[in-house]
C-alpha cells in the first residue's frame, strides 16, 4: 500500500465510522428518555445536589465514579428513606463506623438527592447490578429456612444489617443479637425503634404481630 | 534543535512536570485515605479530583508541549506569532491554579460552590471533567489559540508532512471532543452517554492518534529510520486506533440505561483495540532493529517502554474485562481503577517523559548528557506502577468475587478483605513518588551538570 493510500484509509475510514457513531448516538438519545422514568424539578434539583457536593468524588452511579464507596445506583431500593435522609445530613450520628464527612447537606437537598436516587434507581440498566449469585442461593442449598429467617430476608433486612458476614454495613452487625437483647426490648424496638434507641434511623418494621414475634424468635437464636 | 522558537517547549514541559510531581503526592495521600478516611484536611473526593486532574492538565500541557517542538522542526519554520504563544502558555498556568485553587475550597467549604448562571461556580462534580463551566471556557480558548498557532506555522511554511498533519489532526479531535462535556443534561443516563464522548474518545481516540504521530517522530529522530517507513506504520496505527476506538465507546454504553445493541458493539470493536497498540510495540522494535545507530538510547527506552506498557495497560488491561459477559461482573469494580493506573501510566506519562527526554537535550544544547538518573527514574517508577496495578487488581479480583458474586457489602469487603492490598499499594506508591522526584530533578538538572565520562 501507498502512502496516500494508508493516509485516505485513515482519513475515510475514521470519518465513517464516526459518521456511525453519531448516528446511533442520534438513535440512543431517542430512546434514553423511554428507558427511565419522567424527570421530575425535584429529581432535577436533586441531580444538581449530586454534583454540587461532589458525590462522584468517592462513589460510582450507575458503576462509574471514583470507587472509594459504595455505588448509588440501587441505593434508594435498598435503604429506608428515612435512613436515607438521616444519614445524608449527618452519616457518623447514623452509622458512627461511616467514612462519609458531615458535608453540610440541607434537609431540602436531602429530599431532593433521594428523589434524584430514587430515579435512578428505576433505570433500565439492561439488567446490572447483576444479582449475586451465592447470596441468591443461599437458604436453596437443601436447608430449609425458619419462618424468622424467611420473615428476615422478605423485609430486606440484610440490605443493612450484617448475619455472619452477609449483609450491609448501614446497621449494626446483629450475628449475636440473641446474646445481648432480650424478647422485650426486641419485639417493642421492631415496633418503634426510636423509643429503645434515641435518634434511630431504623424505620419501625411493617409486618403483622405474628411475623415480628418470629423476627423476634430468629434474633434470639442469634448467639 | 534548529529554530528558537522550539525553546518555548520547555516552559511547558516545566509546568508539566511541577504538576506531575502534585499529581504522584496527592495520589500518595488518597492511596493512605483508602486505609484511614480522615487521614488528611481535604477529604477523599478533592484529592483525588486533584490526582486525576492534575494527571490530565500535565499530559495535555506536556503534550503542547512537544507539539510546539514537532511543528517548527516539521515545516522547517519558526513558530507563527511566538508572542502569542508565550501568552498561551501563562494563560493556561493561570486558568490551572485559579481551577485548582476553586477545587480546594469547594472541599474546605463545600456551601461555596454555589451556583451562577445556571452552573456551578467551583467544581462541576464531573470525574475529570470537574473543572466549571467558566474555566471550560479559558481552556477553549487556549486550546484554540494553541492550534491556531500551530496551524499558521505550517501555513506559512506550506510544508506539510504526515507526522505534524496527524499530530494536529489528533489535537483538533481532541479539542472538538472537549465540547460535548459542556452541555447541562437534565437526565443523568444522557450525561454520562456524552461524558464518555469526551473521557473515552480523548483517551481511546485523540491520545491514541497523537500518540501515534510522536512515536514516528521519535523513532525517527533517534534512530534516522526513513520518514515514508514510519508515516505509512503510522496512519495504519492511527487508523485501526479510530476504526476500533470509536466504536468501542459503546463498552461504556452496557449498563447506564442506553439500547441493548451496545453490548454487541461495544464489546465487539473495543475487543479489536489493543491490535493497533501492539502494532506500536512491533513499529518500535522493527525500527530499533534495522537502524543500528541510535542518537539518544534513553529517549528510545522510554519510547519503547511507552509503546510497550501502551499495549499491557491500554491494551491487555481494559480487553480482559471489555466483554459484557466479564464486564457485568466487574464494571464498576477496582479493576478499573487498575486498568486506569497501568494505561494512563503506558500510553501517556511514558509517552511525555520520551518526548522530554528526546526533545530537552537537544534544546539545551546538551547530547550527550549523563542518563544515569533518567534510567533509575524509570526503574522506580515502572517498578512500582506495576506492582500498585497488580495490588489493585488483586483488590478488584477479591470484590469481585466477595461483592459481587457472594453478595457481601461493598463497605466490608473494601475494609476488611481488601486492607492488606492498600496498605502494599501504599508502600508501592512512596517508591512511585521517589520515582517521579528522581524525574523531576533530572529535569531540571539535566544538561547543567557535568556529565560522567
Amino acid at each position: 500500500m501507498s502512502n496516500k493510500g494508508a493516509k485516505n484509509l485513515f482519513i475515510y475510514g475514521s470519518l465513517f465510522f464516526f459518521v456511525i457513531l453519531v448516528l446511533l448516538t442520534i438513535d440512543t438519545m431517542d430512546q434514553i428518555d423511554r428507558k427511565a422514568p419522567e424527570i421530575t424539578a425535584s429529581v432535577d434539583a436533586g441531580k444538581m445536589v449530586w454534583h454540587k457536593y461532589d458525590c462522584i468524588g468517592c462513589h460510582t452511579i450507575l458503576g462509574n465514579g471514583s470507587y472509594f464507596a459504595p455505588d448509588m445506583t440501587k441505593t434508594a431500593e435498598n435503604k429506608p428513606k428515612g435512613y436515607l435522609k438521616k444519614f445524608l445530613m449527618d452519616p457518623k450520628a447514623v452509622n458512627p463506623g461511616a467514612s462519609m464527612p458531615k458535608l453540610g447537606i440541607t434537609s431540602e437537598e436531602a429530599d431532593n438527592l433521594i428523589a434524584f436516587l430514587e430515579w435512578i434507581a428505576k433505570v433500565d440498566t439492561n439488567g446490572w447490578p447483576p444479582k449475586p449469585i451465592l447470596a441468591a442461593a443461599a437458604g436453596s442449598g437443601g436447608k430449609e429456612l425458619s419462618a424468622g429467617q424467611r420473615v428476615y430476608q422478605s423485609l430486606g433486612c440484610s440490605n443493612c444489617h450484617i448475619i455472619n458476614g452477609i449483609g450491609g454495613t448501614s446497621g449494626p452487625d446483629i450475628s449475636r443479637v440473641g446474646s445481648k437483647r432480650d424478647r422485650e426490648w426486641l419485639f417493642g424496638h421492631f415496633k418503634k425503634p426510636e423509643a429503645y434507641v434515641p435518634n434511630s434511623a431504623m424505620p419501625a418494621v411493617s409486618a403483622s404481630d405474628a411475623d415480628i414475634e418470629q423476627l423476634t424468635d430468629y434474633m434470639l437464636s442469634l448467639k | 534543535m534548529k529554530y528558537q522558537s522550539q525553546k518555548l517547549a520547555q516552559h511547558f514541559y516545566t509546568f508539566a512536570v511541577v504538576l506531575f510531581l502534585v499529581q504522584v503526592l496527592v495520589g500518595v495521600i488518597a492511596a493512605a485515605q483508602f486505609i484511614w478516611p480522615d487521614f488528611f484536611i481535604l477529604n477523599f473526593n478533592t484529592i483525588r479530583t486533584l490526582h486525576i486532574n492534575a494527571l490530565v492538565v500535565w499530559l495535555l500541557v506536556g503534550l503542547m508541549g512537544a507539539t510546539y517542538y514537532v511543528v517548527p522542526e516539521e515545516s522547517q519554520s519558526e513558530l507563527w506569532n511566538l508572542p502569542l504563544a508565550k501568552l498561551q502558555f501563562w494563560a493556561t498556568v493561570i486558568a490551572t491554579s485559579a481551577v485548582i485553587v476553586g477545587y480546594i475550597i469547594q472541599g474546605l467549604f463545600p456551601q461555596a460552590n454555589t451556583l451562577i448562571f445556571g452552573t456551578l461556580a467551583l467544581n462541576e462534580g464531573r470525574e475529570y471533567i470537574e473543572a466549571p463551566r467558566w474555566a471550560d471556557w479559558l481552556i477553549a480558548i487556549s486550546v484554540i489559540l494553541f492550534l491556531i498557532i500551530n496551524f499558521m506555522t505550517m501555513f506559512k511554511s506550506k510544508k506539510w508532512t504526515g507526522i505534524q498533519g496527524t499530530l494536529l489532526a489528533g489535537l483538533t479531535f481532541l479539542a472538538l471532543m472537549y465540547l460535548p462535556g459542556m452541555v447541562y443534561m437534565k437526565s443523568m443516563v444522557k450525561d454520562q452517554y456524552w461524558w464518555w464522548w469526551v473521557v473515552h474518545l480523548w483517551v481511546e481516540g485523540a491520545w491514541e492518534v497523537i500518540a501515534g504521530a510522536l512515536l514516528a517522530f521519535m523513532l525517527m529522530k533517534v534512530t534516522n529510520a526513513k520518514r515514508e517507513v514510519l508515516e505509512k506504520w503510522m496512519y495504519l496505527e492511527v487508523g485501526l486506533v479510530l476504526f476500533t476506538g470509536i466504536l468501542g465507546t459503546g463498552h461504556h454504553y452496557y449498563w447506564i440505561g442506553t439500547p441493548g445493541y451496545w453490548l454487541w458493539i461495544g464489546g465487539i470493536f473495543s475487543s479489536l483495540e489493543p491490535i493497533p497498540l501492539l502494532m506500536m510495540v512491533w513499529d518500535a522494535f522493527r525500527t530499533t532493529r534495522e537502524h543500528r545507530v541510535v542518537s539518544n538510547k534513553l529517549g528510545l527506552f522510554y519510547a519503547t517502554a511507552h509503546a510497550i506498557f501502551n499495549f499491557v495497560g491500554a491494551g491487555l488491561w481494559g480487553v480482559i474485562h471489555t466483554l459484557p459477559q466479564v464486564n457485568k461482573w466487574t464494571h464498576g469494580t477496582q479493576l478499573t481503577t487498575a486498568h486506569g493506573h497501568l494505561a494512563f501510566y503506558g500510553a501517556y506519562v511514558l509517552l511525555v517523559m520520551a518526548m522530554i527526554y528526546i526533545t530537552l537535550p537537544l534544546i539545551r544544547g546538551a547530547a550527550n548528557f549523563d542518563t544515569s538518573r533518567g534510567y533509575r527514574s524509570f526503574w522506580w517508577l515502572t517498578i512500582s506502577m506495576v506492582f500498585i496495578v497488580l495490588t489493585i487488581t488483586g483488590a478488584g479480583m477479591v470484590q469481585t468475587y466477595m461483592e459481587r458474586l457472594m453478595g457481601l457489602d461493598y463497605v466490608a469487603v473494601k475494609a476488611n478483605y481488601n486492607l492488606w492490598f492498600w496498605i502494599f499499594r501504599g508502600i508501592f506508591g512512596l517508591g512511585f513518588l521517589y520515582g517521579t522526584w528522581l524525574f523531576v530533578l533530572d529535569f531540571f538538572k539535566l544538561g547543567k551538570e557535568q556529565a560522567k565520562a
